[in-house]
């Protein structure tokens, strides 16, 4: 063993990880040389020197303020939606089957499979139908099926297939034996239109709905901004569920416009209720846009005294990468009055 | 606290560093129950944690205030994440993975020098001694010695920040809080290999901070 080794060793030793069978190697290099034994030394007197800095138990006030700051925390997050929970579920249990990677990778192969060949008995009869069109009268004995109806009432011009983007989902496809006839069972979307006033329980729903499920950021623009005229109205925002909406759209909406006008609709509410000043505070913290993390800044206007504020605005004070909203937070942090 | 083995049983009941996806089972069914949704779950798993949180912030930062925000920072990030936790590891290295990874973000971000290192400056601004709780009848007798010790830990503490934040981290992992280098290396997503060179590193610089002290 050379003095190299045997100093990694003696540091590997020192704090019981070495090998026992290194540990004998290694006492016999210590034992012929005087170097590495002196190394030794001068570790076992780190060691020692190292504890005049003590590692302390905290203490139990320490632990309460902690632990009461993470139930306020956790309270003020908006529950997980079913279908979240749902993907949640799914993923976790797609995961257990990396245990099983044989078992994965043939449900994989037969799944594909069946999927491939479905796909390409439709196509065809699909096919097979689209030549029977362009010449209806070779076949006028076949029998009806749920195509030649589709394909009729397409031709009669009554729009009941006229339109796949119509189509919800496709429930079952049958093929019948020595034929080129397919049956296909679908579902489809019906769309809807309603109307009515913004106390209208029914209203509320379907814009809180809009808010977290609109694909288009448009509509859901248009359904948080709905509801924060009415909470700044003050008489939209009693219910929890306008209030709670509004939150989820500040914290999780991907639009830097639909954020700023939750934020704007739950300003009446930032001194009433402990939860929104939170989701503004995080808002401060962990926005992405700047306009949002200083706009912020005055919507905390009523509650800057509050510790958590000053402790949010100090933070921000240093870390901020933009300048102003730095400063801002200085010259609020400065004319707010000291707790007491 | 040292370098005192910390293998078998922990304070609180609960048995550390059993290998890959293996745990006690009531801790299997809180995490199952928190993954589910229950929050009573999870505020009992924080419960079983916090302590070592808290412990290893608090000597690592110096500062209550800190370690408050590590702890806030860590289980929340926990109670967000819990539903990608696989078994894979045992949740006690999950867990001290995200603290481990903030404290490593809090040591990269410290860019001022504390003067002095015995004082900590709790959550309402007063000033605590750290070595005013060390339990030893010679300092009410010898104020002189209470000095040289509150002026050591000083040294230490400098001495411990001029190491890169990996080096101080698997210091005080190993050092301080006594954790095996597989188990530093699998919180530090590296190898035990690793971590052991980590260490030497560690030491051979705090050696060569520190010589001349006794």
């Amino acid at each position: 063993m050379n003095c190299e080794v045997a100093q990694e060793r003696i540091v590997t030793a020192a704090y019981r990880e070495l090998p026992d069978e290194q540990v004998h190697e290694l006492e016999r290099h210590l034992a012929s040389c005087p170097d590495c034994g002196q190394e030794r030394e001068q570790l076992q007197a780190l060691k020692v020197l190292a504890n005049a800095y003590p590692v302390l138990e905290p203490g139990p006030n320490l632990i309460a303020r902690s632990r009461l700051r993470l139930e306020e925390a956790l309270d003020a997050l908006p529950p997980m939606r079913w279908y979240e929970r749902l993907a949640q579920r799914t993923m976790n249990n797609f995961a257990s089957l990396q245990a099983a990677p044989v078992a994965a990778v043939l449900l994989l192969l037969v799944g594909g499979g069946i999927g491939s060949l479905t796909g390409f008995e439709y196509a065809q009869n699909r096919a097979a139908t689209s030549a029977r069109a362009a010449a209806p009268a070779t076949d006028a004995t076949a029998p009806a099926t749920a195509v030649d109806a589709a394909q009729a009432a397409a031709d009669a011009g009554a729009g009941g297939l006229a339109s796949v983007s119509n189509v919800a989902n496709v429930v079952s496809i049958q093929s019948q034996p020595n034929s080129q006839m397919v049956e296909v069972r679908y579902s489809r979307l019906v769309p809807e239109e309603v109307e009515g006033s913004l106390n209208d329980p029914a209203i509320r729903q379907l814009l809180m709905l809009a808010s977290e499920d609109a694909a288009s950021a448009g509509v859901r623009d248009d359904s948080v901004a709905l509801m924060a005229a009415a909470c700044r109205s003050g008489d939209g925002c009693q219910t929890a569920g306008i209030r709670d909406a509004l939150m989820v759209a500040l914290r999780y909406d991907q639009s830097a416009s639909v954020r700023m006008k939750a934020l704007e609709g739950l300003e009446p509410y930032v001194s009433r209720d402990l939860r929104v000043r939170d989701a503004v505070l995080e808002a401060l913290l962990d926005d992405a846009d700047p306009g949002i993390r200083s706009a912020a800044i005055g919507v905390l206007e009523p509650v800057e005294a509050d510790t958590s504020v000053r402790q949010v605005l100090s933070t921000v004070a240093t870390s901020d990468e933009s300048p102003r909203i730095r400063l801002v937070s200085r010259a609020v942090l400065s004319r707010a009055p000291e707790i007491q | 606290m040292g370098d005192a083995d910390r293998g078998g049983t922990r304070a609180n009941g609960t048995v550390r560093g059993q290998g890959r996806g293996q745990g006690n089972a009531p801790e299997l069914e809180l995490i199952r129950e928190a993954q589910a949704g229950s929050r009573a779950a999870f505020d009992a798993l924080v419960r079983q944690y916090e302590h070592q949180v808290l412990r290893l912030a608090l000597h690592l930062t110096g500062s209550e205030h800190d370690a408050e925000d590590i702890y806030q920072e860590a289980f929340l990030k926990a109670y967000r994440y819990i539903g990608n936790f696989r078994f894979e590891c045992s949740f006690y290295t999950w867990i001290y993975r995200i603290v481990t990874n903030l404290c490593l973000d809090q040591l990269r971000r410290k860019k001022t020098r504390r003067e002095d290192r015995t004082v900590l400056v709790d959550h309402g601004g007063d000033e605590i001694d750290l070595l005013s709780t060390v339990s030893d009848e010679r300092s009410y007798s010898n104020p002189g010695k209470e000095l040289d010790r509150k002026v050591l830990a000083a040294r230490i503490q400098t001495a411990l920040e001029k190491l890169t934040p990996r080096e101080r981290m698997v210091f005080e992992l190993k050092h301080y809080q006594g954790l095996r280098l597989r188990t530093i290396g699998e919180m530090l997503s590296t190898t035990e290999e690793t971590a052991k060179n980590t260490l030497f590193r560690a030491t051979k610089k705090l050696r060569t901070q520190l010589a001349g002290l006794r």
